[in-house]
This record gives C-alpha cells, structure tokens and sequence, in this order.
C-alpha cells in the first residue's frame, strides 16, 4: 500500500502521466448530487440529492435504495460502523445498512435535517434541524434529549472523545457535554454567521467557518478568539491529520493546512498552502487516515493527492463539476469522490497499477 | 466548463390579507409547464401538492462587511443551497415573505452571497396591494411602504372594493413612493403570469427604458416619506465624476436609498451605461450602443426614504458639464 502510494507520488514528476482514476480506479454515474460518500470497509454507501442511497462496491455492484422523500442533506457512518445515518428534507433522520434495510430514528416534522454527525468513541449521535440539536445516546433508536440554540444550526462537530459537541450558529457556537441534557454550556461568541466547524480531537480548539468568509477560532477553554483569514469562498471542509497536528480547509485556490502542535496552535503563525490552483477552489479537502497524504477536490472538479512534505502532487481526475464529497475508507486503500452533476470516482490503491508505457 | 443555468427567483410581498396567498396559488395553478419551488412563512394555506414547498425562518442577519445597513435572509442562503442538490427538481423559485417583512434583506441576499448568486437569480419583487386599506397602511406602517418602494411589479388588487376616485387616489400615491413600478389594476389577482414572472428586472442587460416621473416638478406633496427622485441630462455625464459622486452617496445616504436605477451617456461613448442597486450595492455595466436615432439622455431614479431631491439634482448636474 505504500508502496503504491509512493509510485503514485512519483508519477507526478512525470508531464504525461494519465491522472490515476484511469489507471487504478473506476467512474459511475448515478444521476444526483453526492451529499456524502461513506465506506464500510470497501463497500461505498454515496448518499444522494434524490433521496437514494447507492451501494458501490467491487465489480457492478451499483443497489439502489430510496430513504428519504425529497434530497439527502446530511450522512454520517453510524457509530457502530457497519451501517450509516441520513437526514433528508422530508424531516426524517434514518439508518441504512449495508444490505439496504432503512429504519427510522427520527422525524423533525417539515423541518430540514442538514447536519448529522457520530462518534464511534461515544457511541453518541447528533442531528440538527433548524435550532434543535437531538442528540442519540450510544444505541438508542430514538432521540434522548435535545438543546435548543438562538438561531438555525450552521454545524455540528465533536472532539476526538465524542463527549464535547460544539454546535456553530448565529453570533457565535454553543459547547455542549453531549451525554448530558443540560450540564456542560460553555458559549462561545463572536458576531456572524457561523457555518460549518470542527473541533480539535483533543477538545483545545474550536473553529469555525463564517458566511463572510474567512475562520473563526477559540482555544479552550480559556476562550481566547483566534482569526483565520485568507480564504475566496466560504470553508465547507475541514480535515485534521491523523495525529491533530493540522487541519486542512477548503475555501481558497490552495489547501490551506493550519498547525495545531504546540500550546498556542496557529495563533501568530502562517498556514501551509498547498496544491494551488489558478482557476479553481478547494471545494473538499481529506486526509488519508495512516499517511501524510491529504486528498483535494476542486470546484473545477480536479481531484488530486497532495503530499505536505514537499508540496508533490498527483492528479487523480478532472470530472468538470464542483467536487462536492470526497472521503478515504479507514484502512486508506480507497478513496471516493463525487461531484456535483453525480459522477462519482473511486481509486483503488491496492489494484494493481501498470507502469507509464515506455516511449521510443 | 459552461455555467450552470441560472434559476430566475420571483419575491412577492404585500401585507396581510393583500392576497399573495391567491396570487402564488394562481401561478402554481395556471398550465405553463414549470415545476417551482415556493418558500413559504405561513405553511398550509398553499393547495397544490405538484410543488416544492419549503418552510422559512425569515432568519435576518447583519453581514460583517462593514457595511452598516447590509442585511440578508440565512434561511435563503440554506434553503438555496440545499434546493440546489436537488437538480432538475424545478425550473424556478418563489419566495412569499410575511405581511411585515422588510424586502431589502431578501434583495439583498441575491447580491451579497457568491454561491447563491452563483446559481440563483433575483427576477423581480412583486407586491400585492390590498387597494382599499393600502393609504390607511402607508399612513400607519413603515413596512407597506418599502414592500412598494421595492417593487418592480405591483397588483392593485380588489379594485372592486373601491370607488373610481378612491383607485386614482391609491394610483397617485403608490406612483410618487414609486414611479418605476409597473401597475395592474387586478379582481383576485388575475393577472397575465408573464407581467409577473420572468421579468429581468434586476437584470442590468433588460434596463431598457426609465419611465419618466409623471408627476411635474410642482406637483410634489410630500404625503409619504419614501418616494421617488427621477432626474435627467441631455448632456453626457462625465464618468470620472459620476462614479465617484454615486459611490459615496450610496456609501453615505445608503440606509435611506431603498433602490435606485440608471440609464447613462458618457461623452465619447458609443455605449449606454446602466445602473441599479439596493441601498449600499450598486452594480453598473456597459450595457449596449445607443441607437442612432436614440436621444442620449442619462435618466437616474432614486427611490428612497426622506431623500433631498434638490441636493440629489444638485449632485446629478455637476456631473454632467460639458468638456470644454
């Protein structure tokens, strides 16, 4: 695997080098808007803006399930890991396994439940619509309790643990001890529209992305605020390494990797930018979970392999629509990719990949 | 890679009991074909299952650009975004606002974020009035008053309600808030769908015409404080003193311009300049020549609240002094 990661990096050095979805990996079609691709092992589940979910695993394997009425807005691998969690415009928060039995965990009426996330560590999971959050205590089937913020949620994360939930929204973010039904509050403010965040997987760092563009951050818990300008567009994407020592944004013409090591993180010091592109900007951004290799979407719908250390980069595809889904499985054999008019990618790095032809 | 076709957006205001409700139900009713996705407050009085129908928060929040009055919807920029990942689902949006609602934040919206304007179009803001109680809501609320000083399109309706006189008087009033709005007269809002729907009338390349103010000079009677200033130059403007003297009269006079529209001649210039904006933005473009038997006047409407016509003349005219 490695090795085949490092003759893929090496590739890159070579102009006439094909991007590598022809050489090891395979493109589907599947007609709608990816909001998620998710791996359970090899086996893809890419949750799709027509209600669907499509399985996409080895061969022609493409099944077709429908569990929502209307778009899916928000997925998540449930923490059990062998099935996944969707929200969908119908209101309805369902599981779906692997073979395509879908069971409801929940409905939020007419509202929309635009974000969903999961912590295997705590077995918790956590829904917004609108300004509920509900949270699922670890194998619950229904909600165990709910917080209520001041204005519409614009995101959801928990740390590394899957104990502290920080919920962005309006004017600021709301810490939560997610197990809990109302110890815990801590309020983080800052005026804007806070969008999308993450936390730290060690808890210390909040952030978040703002409508004006640009992040937000806060160390904790003494709450100091951090600036993160620099970005074109607005942040839909985080990814923090496998150790938490960066985080990777989308949002710019480059990737943008913030340093987290040390006791003050990226407060007074410049970000890694990374794979820059002239035309185009980073729509998606993720880490491969065991190398120092992090996965880029574009919103021209270039996809490639960067490499931190020196910049090296590989081309993966150019599918011609914004990148809009892009995820490893957690060995990091795999990677998917989906773009906005529902082509999806997958490379398979454990195929076997030929050499450049050699020319006269 | 070509743009994505941009989905034309329609606002209907109005107060309460107007008959915005009768006015979307009409045009989700009539047979044209389109499939809309309608953004409604006040969920269930809408009887036509065909369509997407989305629930709003009328979530209103103050951009940090700095600029002070720059208001826009968050639940549009959310509803927008997640609309979008159903493509195909429908060809156009309307968006029905509460009977209070202010309309500038919803305009605002379609200016100030990059992916909704990416994606989505603001078509036209259509009010609908309520012609008997209309003068009574102009006298007592600040609101009926913007929802016409931002219309491009507003129906007179109930018109049987009223006497003839009472009609001209309603007429009269709504023209000096707002000279640039087209007028039906309207029974149950039965109104041809194309004087309402797909209008471009954000559209800087469909700025055709201005119309001239009906009023004369003298016939102003400040009833309202929201009105229209219209001014004209048969002398070209010289862009060199007419760009700045407009930016820093939106930057400073912003909150009170609600909307303003222009058709420019430069000196030396083959080709018309237009100009629109609501309060602070202003978008300008060179739009097309002028035609050779095309009188090359500028023509500048403001319609705005409290607004000092003769300092806004005053202003207007030093920008156009001939080259010497």
């Amino acid at each position: 695997m490695l090795g085949a990661m490092n003759l893929a990096m090496n590739l890159a050095m070579n102009p006439k080098a094909d991007t590598l979805v022809n050489r090891c990996g395979r493109r589907v079609s599947v007609g709608a808007e990816p909001t998620a691709l998710l791996w359970l092992g090899d086996i893809l589940l890419a949750t799709l803006g027509d209600g669907s979910v499509r399985r996409l695993s080895r061969g022609t394997d493409t099944a077709l399930w429908m569990a929502h009425r209307g778009a899916i807005l928000s997925a998540c691998l449930h923490p059990d890991r062998s099935s996944i969690i969707t929200g969908g415009d119908d209101g309805a928060v369902q599981r779906v396994t692997v073979d395509g039995q879908v069971e409801q965990l929940g409905h939020f009426g007419r509202r929309w439940v635009e974000h969903l996330i999961a912590s295997p560590s705590s077995g918790l999971i956590a829904a917004a619509a609108g300004r509920e959050v509900a949270i699922w205590a670890k194998g619950a089937a229904e909600p165990s309790h709910s917080y209520t913020v001041g204005s519409s949620v614009g995101g959801l994360a928990f740390d590394g643990k899957g104990k502290r939930l920080g919920v962005a929204h309006y004017n600021g973010a709301t810490l939560y001890y997610a197990s809990s039904a109302t110890g815990g509050q801590v309020a983080l403010n800052w005026v804007g529209s806070h969008l999308a965040c993450a936390m730290s997987p060690d808890g210390r760092y909040f952030i978040t992305a703002l409508q004006e563009t640009g992040l937000h951050g806060w160390r904790l818990p003494e709450r100091h605020d951090m600036r993160m300008p620099g970005y074109v567009a607005k942040t839909r994407s985080f990814s923090w390494d496998r150790r938490g020592r960066w985080l990777a944004t989308g949002g710019a013409r480059s990737a943008v990797l913030w340093p987290f090591e040390g006791k003050t993180g990226p407060m007074g010091r410049a970000p890694l930018l990374l794979a820059e592109s002239r035309h185009a900007v980073v729509s998606r951004v993720a880490f491969h979970p065991r190398e120092d290799i992090l996965a880029i979407g574009y919103d021209d719908g270039a996809v490639l392999l960067s490499r931190p250390a020196d910049d090296g980069a590989l081309d993966v595809d150019l599918t011609g629509a914004p990148i809009k889904a892009l995820s490893w499985n957690a060995q990091g054999t795999r990677l998917a990719w989906g773009d906005e008019d529902g082509r999806i990618g997958i490379l398979d790095l454990e195929a076997r990949m030929p050499l450049p032809e050699a020319r006269p | 890679m070509a743009p994505a076709p941009s989905i034309p957006v329609t606002v209907l205001t109005g107060y309460l009991g107007a008959g915005k409700t009768t006015l979307l139900n009409r045009i989700l009713s009539e047979n044209h074909g389109r499939k809309y996705a309608v953004i409604v407050n006040e969920f269930g009085e809408i009887g036509i299952d065909n369509d997407l129908v989305v629930d709003a928060d009328e979530e209103v929040f103050e951009m940090n650009n700095g600029c002070i009055c720059c208001t826009v919807r968050g639940d549009l920029i959310r509803i927008i975004e997640g609309l979008m990942k159903r493509k195909g689902g429908f060809d156009a949006i309307i968006i029905e606002t509460t009977g209070l609602a202010d309309p500038a934040p919803v305009a605002q919206t379609f200016f100030v974020d990059e992916e909704v304007r990416a994606r989505v179009n603001l078509d036209a803001i259509v009010t609908v009035v309520d012609c008997r109680y209309v003068l009574a809501r102009l006298a007592d609320s600040h609101e009926a008053e913007e929802q016409i000083a931002f219309a491009d399109v507003i129906l007179l309706n109930k018109t049987d309600l009223v006497t003839g006189e009472q009609l001209q008087e309603v007429r009269r009033r709504i023209q000096a808030i707002n000279s640039q709005a087209r007028l039906h007269e309207t029974l149950n809002c039965v109104v041809p769908l194309q004087e309402v729907l797909e209008r471009g009338a954000f559209d800087l390349d469909r700025i055709l015409k201005i119309e001239p103010n009906f009023l004369s000079e003298d016939d102003h009677e400040h009833d309202d404080s929201v009105a229209s200033v219209s001014l004209t130059s048969s002398v070209p403007l010289r862009p060199e003193r007419f760009i700045p003297w407009l930016q820093q009269l939106t930057m400073e006079r912003g909150q009170d311009i609600l909307r303003l529209k222009g058709i420019l001649a430069f000196p030396a210039e083959e080709q018309r300049y237009v100009v629109q904006g609501v309060h602070m933005l202003i978008q300008g473009t060179y739009q097309r020549d002028w035609k050779p038997d095309e009188p090359r006047t500028s023509r500048l409407v403001f319609i705005g609240r409290n607004l000092d016509a003769a300092a806004l003349r005053q202003g207007f005219e030093a920008c156009a002094v001939p080259v010497s």
